[in-house]
């Protein structure tokens, strides 16, 4: 009898301490997230959503078939995979080379390289999008570097869809890496020296150990880099709308962007709006799973 | 004893309280509160006495008005502008245009009529300035006129390169060539953002070749912009681009930048509206100039030379510029309703337009308003208005549903991603959609 009072306690304890979060999270997220998707179906172009005098009409997937069929919005598309690339294949392993060679000191001036690499990280990105802006704009520094190479060459990088992403991604590399750096330097000093020495002492080479003792140990760290990347590449909002606003012509336009241009711009169009942010979490699920999957199947030997 | 004893902390305990509360809270307990969404660049050089003498001023002389005032700029102001109307909480004050990115404000009628505010005093403005907006209604007095195209001349730069003054467009584009010679281009643009280019050049072309009757039916919905006459308009503007007078650069040169570039004497023309003259007066608080005083007489403000086939003649896109309105929530004879018509009423003043001439930031809608403390470019852009005709504004004329399309379309057009058939078809298209939904 006292066990079975004392178990209910304890499960009301629980419910008591958990109550908050959950309630947070509906709030903030589980709540929202319905609410979008009901928008996404809804006609609603503005107003008092409860008791306004414009009646609110399902509109079926009518909003997501506009969105699929709107060039635009494949364009955002195909931007946001690219920052997805060059986050998980660029910023992750570069960051982590980075990291190795700091941790295994291979350089000197450990301190400084360290704060040289993530003090881009601190600054404002929207800061950091206005600076970029003036240096890639076709009469600025970048331009004057390369007319120093190759006199008369004219900066036409942003103007030719071809090439318009390529200063954006690069600024991304350069601004996000210094995170994934900070995160694997973290979690290679967690790493048991002596693991590292003992597999030198059998005969291990720098690559073998590299191979066989610290990708293991880090690749939960490596997963959860990447789900971090993949989340935030798909957000990917303030840095380029510091930097080109998506434009010119939205050819630097990424999911994000194109969602609040068509909530925001012009002419509001919530639920098509809200249908772009419901693709964006599907598509946002369905790269993690992928990511999941990959770990699965190549990672997870970390003990 | 001890009552004496307890009423001394009750004392105390009452002063502690007092001296603990917001001064605000109890001495300016009476303070109307009234907020402001404004629209100001902060880096220009009028910035600083915008703020002292119109927003700081009213203040001082209104100490039973507490101003909550948010300033915003570019698309960062529209964007917010829309956030606020779709969640219904819009500020008491703000500026808005008379069409084009405040439309949502204009025909969902979320502003006030302010003809009965305005009574008798609507005789001291010009008539342009008292044209029913979007919304079919009086919502606010524009603070100024504005000619959205306005051609900045480097008269120094033509003479040191031996060139005259162009008269027509064939002028225009033998430029090119002795321009690019001596690695110059021939007009700066900031026309990075998308409303830029329809803005301050393409309302100006289409006005031009299709003439005011002509664009007037465009906006009725009277004629298709698959017509040959859109559609030339269309192509004029992508000859720009393959005579070489205009750059694929301009459409990554931020907005902002392009004042600074035409100052350096990067090309000797510059396209932009007429209150890009403002970023080129002296800064009160700096005392620096991007153009000295007595360097600006080298500069000249007209309109595009003549373009082969025009119809209107030294025509600028002209509109009845921004105000101030009310928020149509403001209940009506509340204090915040008279706080708010007392405020608009001082941004509309003959001292405030008067300040405004000065700094470059609006030319005045109020009659008889001048000043002896015209620097050369603003005075300049004064005498502009009487050298030139009038023609719309597209996005001050036409739904934003339809205005960006072409927006985007004329980015599209001078990166060679669309020919102007494509573009007018879409546009067209954004029309029958806008049209249909209207219905």
């Amino acid at each position: 009898m006292k066990q079975h009072l004392a178990k209910k306690e304890e499960r009301r304890a629980y419910l008591l301490l958990v109550l908050p979060a959950v309630l947070l999270y509906f709030a903030v997220i589980a709540f929202p997230m319905v609410f979008s998707i009901g928008m996404s179906v809804s006609d609603y172009s503005g107003g008092q959503i409860f008791g306004g005098s414009v009646p609110i009409n399902y509109v079926g997937f009518s909003n997501y078939t506009r969105m699929w069929k709107d060039q635009y919005f494949w364009i955002s598309l195909k931007n946001n995979v690219y920052i997805v690339l060059i986050s998980i294949f660029g910023q992750i392993p570069l960051g982590f080379v980075l990291a190795y060679a700091l941790h295994r000191n291979q350089v000197r001036r450990k301190g400084f390289f360290q704060t040289v690499i993530y003090l881009p990280s601190v600054i404002s990105s929207v800061i950091v999008g206005i600076l970029w802006q003036t240096i890639f704009s076709p009469y600025g520094p970048f331009t004057e570097l390369m007319q120093y190479f190759k006199p008369g060459w004219e900066n036409t990088l942003l103007s030719n869809p071809r090439t318009a992403m390529l200063p954006v991604l690069l600024v991304m590399l350069w601004f996000y890496t210094g995170t994934y750096f900070i995160i694997f330097l973290a979690n290679l000093q967690k790493i048991d020296q002596e693991v590292i020495e003992a597999a030198k002492i059998d005969g291990a080479s720098e690559w073998q150990s590299l191979r066989y003792v610290i990708l293991p140990a880090l690749s939960g760290v490596i997963v959860t880099s990447s789900i971090l990347a993949i989340s935030g590449s798909l957000k990917s909002f303030d840095l380029i709308f510091g930097m080109t606003a998506g434009n010119p012509a939205r050819r630097t336009s990424v999911l994000a962007l194109y969602m609040y241009d068509t909530a925001f711009r012009g002419a509001p169009k919530y639920p098509l709006a809200n249908a772009i942010s419901t693709f964006m979490v599907a598509f946002s699920f369905l790269l993690i799973i992928i990511t999941k999957l990959v770990e699965k199947r190549f990672g997870g030997r970390e003990e | 004893m001890i009552l004496r004893k307890s009423k001394l902390v009750v004392v105390l305990l009452a002063v502690l309280v007092v001296s603990l509360l917001p001064f605000n809270s109890v001495f300016a307990a009476k303070k109307v509160t009234i907020r402001v969404l404004n629209y100001l660049d902060a880096s220009s050089p009028g910035a600083s006495r915008e703020i002292i003498e119109v927003w700081q001023k009213f203040e001082a002389d209104n100490p039973d008005i507490l101003v909550i005032r948010e300033d915003q700029f570019n698309e960062p102001f529209h964007h917010k502008t829309e956030a606020y109307a779709a969640a219904g909480k819009l500020p008491e004050v703000l500026y808005v245009w008379p069409g084009g990115r405040s439309s949502t404000l204009h025909e969902k009628k979320l502003l006030k009529d302010i003809t009965p505010f305005l009574g008798d005093k609507r005789n001291d403005f010009i008539d342009a300035a008292l044209v029913p907006q979007a919304g079919g209604y009086l919502a606010m007095v524009p603070i100024g006129l504005t000619a959205s195209h306005a051609m900045y001349v480097n008269t120094a730069l033509l003479e040191e390169l031996n060139l005259k003054m162009p008269k027509t467009y064939q002028d225009l584009k033998e430029m090119v060539a002795p321009l690019k010679a001596v690695g110059k281009d021939v007009i700066v643009m900031g026309a990075q953002d998308d409303w830029v280019m329809q803005s301050v050049l393409y309302s100006m072309i289409f006005g031009r070749i299709a003439g005011n009757e002509k664009v007037e039916q465009f906006i009725a919905g009277k004629a298709k912009f698959t017509d040959k006459v859109f559609v030339d308009t269309l192509k004029f503007y992508e000859q720009l681009f393959t005579d070489g007078v205009l750059s694929r650069k301009v459409m990554q040169t931020p907005y902002g930048e392009a004042p600074a570039l035409f100052a350096a004497g990067k090309a000797p023309f510059m396209i932009d509206g007429d209150w890009r003259a403002s970023a080129f007066l002296t800064d009160p608080t700096t005392d620096q100039a991007l153009i000295a005083p007595k360097d600006q007489k080298k500069v000249t403000i007209t309109v595009f030379p003549a373009i082969p086939g025009e119809v209107n003649s030294r025509a600028s896109s002209i509109v009845p510029a921004v105000g101030y309105a009310m928020s149509a929530h403001v209940k009506k004879g509340s204090a915040e309703e008279k706080a708010a018509w007392r405020l608009i009423e001082w941004l509309n003043s003959m001292e405030v337009q008067k300040l405004r001439l000065e700094t470059g930031a609006a030319f005045p809608t109020r009659k008889g308003v001048t000043s002896d403390r015209l620097e050369p470019l603003a005075q300049e852009r004064a005498e502009f208005y009487g050298r030139i005709s009038g023609t719309y504004v597209l996005d001050d004329k036409i739904a934003p549903e339809v205005c960006i399309p072409l927006n985007v379309g004329l980015q599209e057009i001078g990166m060679g991603l669309a020919t102007p058939e494509q573009v007018a078809q879409k546009v067209q298209a954004a029309y029958d959609g806008w049209a249909k939904a209207k219905k």
